[in-house]
């Protein structure tokens, strides 16, 4: 199972990796109790600094979707992470639809992107 | 039967590493260069045409470098056989592997220093599978050899005398002992994956790196320590006189881990070559991020290979110093 990892992306280091371990968990691609590697090893394989990847580790268990356990290192939780309300749920979802009406598509161009983006995320998810 | 006698050992061992060596030159060594193709210099990415231009001054370069080599070693049978100091044979044959390996790895970067744009790969893939030790590194196996050199070390101790050499048991236990670390540092061992054919780079890789954790292994501990226990017990035994069997058992032990190790290299090799033949090779790029180890060895392993090395050599070179001061 790989992650995929640009050095143009605008995001940081820690965040790609943060984002692309939720989409991996989001797919049931990583599923719960599976380890991640550790923090030391993801930092010699992508050479860069240990403390991007402890980052990126700490922002995932505060999210609550890792559980570090001393000795075991970093386990994927269950996929209900801690409960959030609905206003903080859907502000990610709320910045995305106002980039694409500010980019110029339109209601129906928008539920359909968001049900080509899910059915994929769902097809992935089923396959595994 | 009567027991193998020393100078016919130091032949056979003579006769056995002229064959086999004289084999890896032939068969390996020669043409390493371009092991990964044309468009490779010892695995490092070089323009097109590069073999009808520098390529030819550089292939030049290594084979001169391997032919010192060989004519040094050659040389130096050449004088045991004259003088029949076959005492030697063990310093003959010990110093080419403990020269000819740093060197390779010295030619190795100073043509990657040279040469080597190693660009970085874009996109950079990772891996989220853990590489955990005990996926790498048998515990008991370790335990066992750790078992058998403090086996070894009671006999001697208990029988060693006042006038043994234990410059040569010393030297035997710091190599397969300091191994340990080292076959863990192996395991950190890595290079960035490229996005494209990640999972066909990951398992070459992967080979890699259990491939030089075998090798290492079998070469540097399991065959020091038998040639340590066998050594130990023959001595322990020798007040007894032991039967000649003895001795031969000791002896075909000692060849048996090392045609072992021999065979392993040469199928690793093979195996190696066909996993990887199409892919690039992992040194030929570097991390996008920046920090990135030449070879794509990690510092941990760099610092045990110069405490390890630095101590084989310091425990032959003192000896050689004694005698001349």
């Amino acid at each position: 199972m790989f992650l995929t990892l640009q050095d143009n992306d605008k995001r940081p280091i820690y965040q790609q990796i943060t984002d692309g371990i939720k989409d991996l968990i989001a797919r049931g691609e990583l599923r719960e109790g599976m380890t991640l590697p550790s923090v030391r090893q993801v930092a010699g394989d992508l050479g860069v600094n240990l403390n991007t990847v402890a980052v990126a580790y700490r922002q995932l268990q505060d999210e609550g979707f890792v559980t570090v356990r001393h000795g075991a290192g970093a386990v994927i939780s269950s996929r209900s992470p801690h409960p959030v309300n609905q206003a903080e749920l859907y502000k990610p979802l709320h910045t995305a639809l106002t980039e694409l009406v500010l980019r110029g598509l339109s209601g129906r161009e928008i539920v359909e992107a968001v049900r080509e983006q899910l059915a994929q995320l769902q097809q992935k998810g089923a396959t595994r | 039967m009567s027991a193998p006698s020393e100078v016919g050992i130091y032949i056979f061992t003579i006769c056995l590493l002229v064959t086999v060596l004289t084999y890896a030159l032939v068969k390996y060594l020669w043409n390493q260069p371009l092991q990964n193709g044309p468009g490779y210099f010892l695995g490092i990415e070089v323009p097109a045409g590069f073999y009808e231009g520098a390529g030819r001054r550089w292939m030049t370069g290594y084979h001169a470098t391997l032919a010192v080599f060989y004519l040094v070693w050659a040389v130096a049978l050449g004088a045991i056989v004259l003088t029949r100091r076959w005492d030697m044979t063990p310093l003959w044959a010990g110093g080419f592997a403990i020269l000819l390996v740093p060197a390779m790895l010295g030619f190795e970067a100073w043509a990657r220093h040279k040469l080597g744009a190693d660009p970085p790969v874009r996109p950079v893939a990772l891996a989220l599978e853990s590489r955990r030790l005990s996926d790498y590194i048998s515990w008991p196996a370790e335990a066992l050899a750790v078992a058998l050199v403090g086996f070894s070390w009671w006999l001697l101790l208990r029988h060693g005398g006042k006038h043994f050499d234990w410059l040569t048991p010393l030297t035997l236990s710091w190599g397969a002992l300091g191994l340990i670390p080292g076959k863990m540092a192996m395991v950190r061992v890595s290079w960035p994956l490229p996005a494209e054919r990640a999972e066909e780079h990951y398992r070459f890789q992967d080979a890699a790196r259990r491939y030089w954790i075998r090798v290492s292994g079998i070469f540097f501990e399991w065959f020091m320590v038998v040639v340590l226990l066998s050594g130990a017990l023959i001595h322990a035994l020798s007040p007894m006189r032991p039967a000649p069997m003895w001795r031969w058992l000791a002896l075909a032990s000692c060849f048996a881990v090392w045609g072992y190790g021999m065979i392993a290299m040469f199928r690793g090799q093979q195996q190696l070559k066909a996993m990887g033949g199409d892919l690039r090779p992992p040194g030929s790029w570097k991390t996008p991020f920046g920090r990135s180890s030449c070879f794509g060895r990690g510092r941990a392993f760099q610092i045990w290979f110069a405490i390890w090395f630095g101590g084989i050599l310091a425990f032959i070179v003192y000896p050689l110093c004694k005698a001349r001061f």
